[in-house]
């Protein structure tokens, strides 16, 4: 039988005997992101599509995915999903001018023995799918911040209806720090585990440090730990921010 | 003005010292890389000239048009003892830019130098690599303030505990590649459990709450760990395309299986805190709670953390192969074998570690209230 499809089958009855109704749609979203996570490659494989645009598109869909289809529909989430779409817009910007300047888009020199075989010229412009690539990365941790802070910010505003705008905001870069911490943590160690056999590999050729720094590989994974931290630390006042817009001009509207 | 004045005086004696040591390093680690010529052995140059030679179309046995460009350098050696000669180089770049790219005045090159100068004297070489430490290091700088703007002291500690585990990591990787007698898993295993507890202690500080959230990540860890090696026996291996780590001259299936140790622990970790901070809050607010009821709080935020912590693990690991499937798909590959060549390790990662992920959450719950009957008993 096939590993992965083996896998996969523990995992989903893992959901459902623990996550009962929610769990099974945590599993269907997770195929779901895959089917537009595979439609935007395949979508930019044509040279006159704009990967940077695809990306957004591809992000927002993503984003409705896993905010309105797994919670649902409420002030919360769309204050969240408004949230990742602008952090994302600002990154991506940010990217962008990184990868250009960094010249890490691509394939390394390390890579090509295995490239060999492969025609390189192919028209589609490898900096915006590299851009493309960080973003798609960090994209899961962004909407879990995102999430993690709008929830509870309402909570606080359900049980005080006089909480200031200024209180709010407070109150959402505090738990904004609180998860700071942890969620780079599990984005660094799934980075560290998926780059482990280059670690190794790099170990065994003995690279000089300098060597390792300027390499495209090493540096252009470098520079993807590092946006991926500053996304997920630039959404706390973001989403917090709008949140606190949000509750505060509902609450307007209702007096 | 007045405000910006307010707030300079409201600081403490220690943060100014503090702000002024960050600044300190921020000054002197950018003057450095961007003067550091002399530290490398193979001699940089600066571009310090461009000229756009010839433009050809061309179009590859899969109908993929591109544009290549060649492109004349003078560039001024930095280092080694030809410092301050030009140096002539070429290069040849296409527009999709997959291994090449156009170079500006200003970039700073890694070159060879030919040993034999031309008729006319001239020194010609050729274009070895892009020096790009300075971008990672401003990078690393700009990653530094967000954190600390927005984070303060926990995104110092986070910062710290990024640094602390990585010094750990690539200590851990010396000794397995220079001491043939401990194996990868081994090793791992041992970095696993520092992570683990540096990690948690360092941002959660030693208490019940965290003993709790540590036995509650090496627990499911392991556990998951064995979980997948037992699905890769039981399958032998069928339909996991190792290729893609053939670079490596050692066996891929421990590097593997290393890999999802390693990049499962921190959503296995940040749902083991989840878990206990939650039970502890709900136990600390009213005492006299009872197991059930905490059994239940339990399992609702589990369900709520669940979807969101398999997809960051998810996007991590699938984004990486973007390039290399868009690659494959242009150059004529059908999607059935790009997708099994590249995707295949990383989604059995992502499963993997959806697996450590949800399991974590009945553990976390049953390790915490053992934690907290045992405070209750004490009390």
């Amino acid at each position: 039988m096939n590993a992965l499809f083996c896998l996969a089958v523990i995992l989903f009855i893992l959901m459902v005997v623990i996550g009962g109704k929610k769990g099974a749609k945590s599993f269907i979203a997770l195929f779901l992101n895959f089917a537009v996570l595979l439609l935007t490659i395949l979508i930019m494989t044509d040279p006159n599509a704009n990967p940077i645009i695809l990306t957004l598109i591809a992000c927002t869909f993503i984003s409705c995915i896993n905010l309105f289809f797994i919670n649902e529909i409420n002030n919360k989430t769309i204050t969240a999903f408004v949230s990742t779409i602008i952090t994302l817009a600002i990154l991506l910007f940010f990217i962008v001018v990184v990868t250009e300047k960094s010249m890490i888009q691509g394939f390394g020199e390390e890579e090509t023995e295995e490239l060999s075989m492969f025609s390189l010229y192919l028209g589609v412009d490898f900096v915006k799918i590299g851009a493309a690539m960080i973003i798609m990365s960090t994209i899961g941790a962004i909407i879990d911040v995102a999430i993690s802070i709008a929830s509870p910010m309402r909570e606080l505003y359900n049980h005080n209806q006089q909480v200031s705008r200024k209180d709010l905001f407070s109150f959402g870069i505090s738990i904004g720090r609180d998860i700071l911490g942890t969620n780079t943590n599990t984005l660094f160690f799934a980075f560290f585990g998926g780059y482990l056999a280059m670690l190794i590999w790099f170990k065994d050729l003995s690279y000089s440090l300098g060597d390792i720094v300027n390499s495209k590989i090493f540096s252009s994974e470098m520079i993807n730990i590092l946006c991926a931290g500053i996304g997920v630390a630039l959404i706390i006042p973001i989403t917090s921010w709008i949140t606190a817009y949000y509750l505060d001009k509902t609450r307007e509207k209702s007096h | 003005m007045n405000l910006i004045l307010n707030q300079l005086n409201k600081l403490t004696y220690k943060q100014i010292v503090m702000y002024v040591l960050l600044a300190l390093c921020f000054v002197s680690s950018v003057i450095f890389v961007n003067n550091n010529y002399s530290f490398y052995e193979r001699p940089i140059a600066k571009v310090i000239e461009t000229k756009l030679e010839d433009t050809t179309k061309v179009t590859d046995m899969h109908n993929n048009e591109d544009q290549l460009f060649t492109q004349q350098i003078v560039a001024e050696l930095k280092n080694g003892d030809k410092k301050g000669e030009l140096i002539h180089l070429t290069n040849q770049y296409s527009a999709s830019g997959a291994y090449d790219q156009e170079y500006q005045v200003g970039n700073e090159l890694f070159v060879w130098m030919d040993t034999n100068t031309n008729e006319d004297g001239v020194l010609t070489g050729s274009i070895k690599n892009v020096k790009r430490d300075k971008y990672v290091l401003l990078v690393a700088w700009i990653f530094i303030f967000t954190l600390l703007f927005v984070g303060k002291k926990q995104g110092l500690f986070s910062i710290v505990s990024l640094a602390v585990n990585a010094i750990i990591l690539s200590y851990a990787l010396d000794m397995y590649v220079k001491t043939s007698a401990i194996s990868l898993l081994v090793a791992c295993s041992i970095s696993a459990i520092l992570f683990t507890a540096i990690s948690l202690l360092l941002v959660n500080g030693f208490n019940e709450k965290t003993y709790s959230a540590v036995i509650a990540t090496l627990v499911t860890t392991f556990v998951s760990l064995f979980i997948a090696y037992l699905v890769l026996w039981l399958t032998s291996e069928e339909g996991l395309r190792y290729e893609e780590m053939q670079f490596l001259t050692r066996p891929p299936q421990t590097v593997f299986m290393a890999g999802i140790l390693v990049g499962s622990l921190g959503a296995v970790m940040d749902v083991a805190i989840t878990m206990s901070s939650s039970i502890f809050g709900l136990y600390e607010k009213n005492n006299h709670i009872s197991i059930k009821a905490l059994k239940a709080s339990g399992m609702e935020i589990g369900k709520d953390v669940m979807g969101t912590m398999t997809n960051i693990l998810f996007f991590a690991y699938i984004s990486g192969s973007i390039p290399m499937l868009i690659l494959y798909m242009k150059n004529g590959s059908p999607l059935g074998y790009t997708l099994s060549m590249n995707l295949s390790l990383e989604l059995a990662r992502a499963l993997a570690g959806g697996i450590g992920i949800v399991l974590t959450i009945p553990i976390g719950l049953y390790i915490s209230i053992f934690f907290v009957n045992r405070k209750r008993a004490k009390s």
